[in-house]
């Protein structure tokens, strides 16, 4: 009974504007040869629309198997996904949902300008437009100048800016980040949080990022969701309070720190 | 940020002034690399009959007559006409091929052992081939460029298709790219260097290959002029004919593919700081 009480749960509920993301009873396993591999079990987790949230887990925990669940590249096989008050299955407009990989993966072949027009390439945007908006967002990541530098000229830092570029091209209202930073060095990291909370700031969609670096998710998020090590599950939501912008030399942004690498 | 762009610019600058006076050097040295060989050719041909080695004096005069009575100019045209179509053929079979067997591992596995077979048959032996089925007509020329230049671009392309970065491939999914588009925007660069490299060593291989097709299965083209110069013991002009050769892949190697090579890869480092 509680099964069918599940999936006849309905994405969107008309009483109040819906959360940007949903996973009720989201369940994962991998075959591996002739034994299966549990990644996620029972995962329940609301994400508010606007809202920055971190995930953060042991590794092998499927923290990132939860995002490319949540960016519909992989489908639960149980539970149930909603996204913007539809369901996964019949959400049809994930071109408002970005994905930021955990390397820039830019194109060698094409220049910075190029490469944030390739995101807008899968729609029917005629040329002029694309490379009017991929101009506007080298522009929001402070990268005027460099449009037509190919990615060997770039520095690590301004090539993540370039997929950071990529990734706000097409207006996302939803964007998915997995271990975007952990590739640069520390500086040049936390030139990036600043700049992605500036971002936020103007553009105000949803965010949802998976780290393995609790410091990184204390400074950014407004909540850290904590799994536990496979099979993972959502064992506690963490209300990150202080206003930002956070410093880790805070004491408060230092005890939730303390706080939640006792939780992993 | 504006610091790093001065260093941009200026990097620039210094590789470009670094590499206009090598570009001189290397002129000079050429030039006198052509001085040097056509001495030892000039004082050579002073103590040998002009029928085994004529002097350069003779092999212009020859080149001039050539030249004059359109002779050079038709057969050089249809030589490169034959070659063009054999290339051009074995590109548009062997891109297609080479895709399918790099993208489908099963299709690669069955057809791998044919290539190296293929490669190890000499092109005068698909050349005695092409007159037993074609005769002497412009297929013969034109079927041992194709058998010749087929597998290595197929090679080529086999091999770039391999190395198409997954990763990629997941962004595409990910901005729920259409298939096909997928193909165009990431599986045709990733593919053309190889194709690329591939086709080079194949147009210079067709070439060499056309004139041995046709001094044995044709009336015509460079070659058959090359035979039938020998055949007359006219050495001075199959001096000219090989010189006229020469020269024309020189060009066409340097005035033409290494410049088409550098704008088309100019994203990879090493290209952009030749």
């Amino acid at each position: 009974m509680t099964h069918i009480e599940l999936t006849e749960q309905t994405c969107n509920d008309a009483e109040q504007t819906p959360p940007a993301i949903r996973l009720s009873g989201v369940d994962k396993s991998f075959a591996n040869g002739n034994q299966t591999i549990e990644v996620l079990n029972n995962v329940n987790l609301t994400v508010a629309p606007q809202a920055i949230v971190g995930l953060i887990g042991a590794s092998g925990s499927g923290k990132s198997t939860l995002l490319n669940i949540i960016s519909g590249i992989l489908k639960p096989d149980r539970g149930q996904v909603c996204i913007c008050g539809a369901a996964s299955e019949e959400f049809n407009d994930w071109g408002s949902v970005s994905y930021m990989f955990q390397d820039d993966r830019l194109l060698p072949w094409r220049s910075a300008i190029r490469n944030v027009e390739f995101a807008l390439e899968p729609g029917s945007i005629a040329k002029k437009d694309r490379a009017q908006r991929a101009l506007q967002a080298l522009q929001l990541v402070e990268l005027e100048g460099f449009e037509e530098a190919f990615p060997y000229q770039l520095s690590g830092g301004m090539r993540s800016r370039v997929a950071l570029a990529r990734s706000l091209v097409t207006e996302p209202r939803i964007l998915l980040m997995d271990e975007p930073f952990s590739r640069l060095d520390a500086q040049t990291r936390a030139l990036m949080h600043e700049e992605l909370l500036r971002v936020y700031k103007l553009k105000r969609m949803t965010v949802v990022f998976v780290t393995h670096d609790v410091a990184e998710a204390v400074l950014l998020a407004d909540q850290v969701a904590v799994l536990s090590p496979r099979p993972g599950t959502i064992r506690e939501v963490v209300n990150i309070a202080p206003a930002r912008p956070r410093d880790i030399t805070q004491p408060a942004v230092a005890s939730y720190m303390q706080r939640l690498r006792a939780l992993i | 940020m504006a610091k790093n762009s001065s260093e941009v610019i200026d990097n620039k600058s210094v590789t470009q002034h670094f590499s206009r006076r090598l570009r001189l050097d290397l002129i000079g040295q050429r030039l006198a690399l052509v001085v040097v060989v056509i001495a030892i050719w000039w004082l050579s041909s002073l103590s040998v009959p002009h029928y085994i080695l004529p002097g350069p004096r003779r092999v212009w005069d020859a080149l001039h007559l050539i030249a004059g009575n359109g002779d050079l100019w038709n057969n050089l045209g249809i030589t490169l006409w034959r070659v063009a179509v054999g290339f051009v053929v074995a590109a548009l079979v062997g891109l297609p091929f080479g895709i399918v067997l790099g993208a489908n591992k099963r299709a690669g596995e069955f057809f791998e052992p044919v290539i190296p077979v293929l490669n190890t048959v000499s092109s005068a032996i698909w050349a005695i081939f092409a007159i037993i089925w074609f005769g002497i007509s412009n297929a013969t020329t034109i079927f041992v460029v194709f058998m010749t230049a087929m597998p290595l671009i197929i090679t080529n392309v086999w091999q770039g298709t391999r190395t198409v970065n997954a990763d990629f491939i997941e962004l595409a999914q990910v901005l729920r790219m259409p298939h096909w588009k997928v193909m165009t925007k990431i599986y045709l660069p990733t593919i053309l260097p190889y194709f690329f490299s591939g086709a080079r060593l194949a147009f210079g291989f067709g070439w060499r290959v056309s004139l041995v097709a046709e001094t044995i299965g044709s009336s015509s083209g460079v070659g058959y002029r090359l035979r039938q110069a020998a055949d007359l013991i006219r050495t001075d002009q199959v001096f000219a004919w090989t010189l006229t050769l020469v020269i024309m892949m020189a060009t066409i190697e340097m005035g033409m593919m290494k410049p088409l090579e550098n704008y088309l890869f100019r994203w990879k480092k090493d290209a952009a700081t030749q």
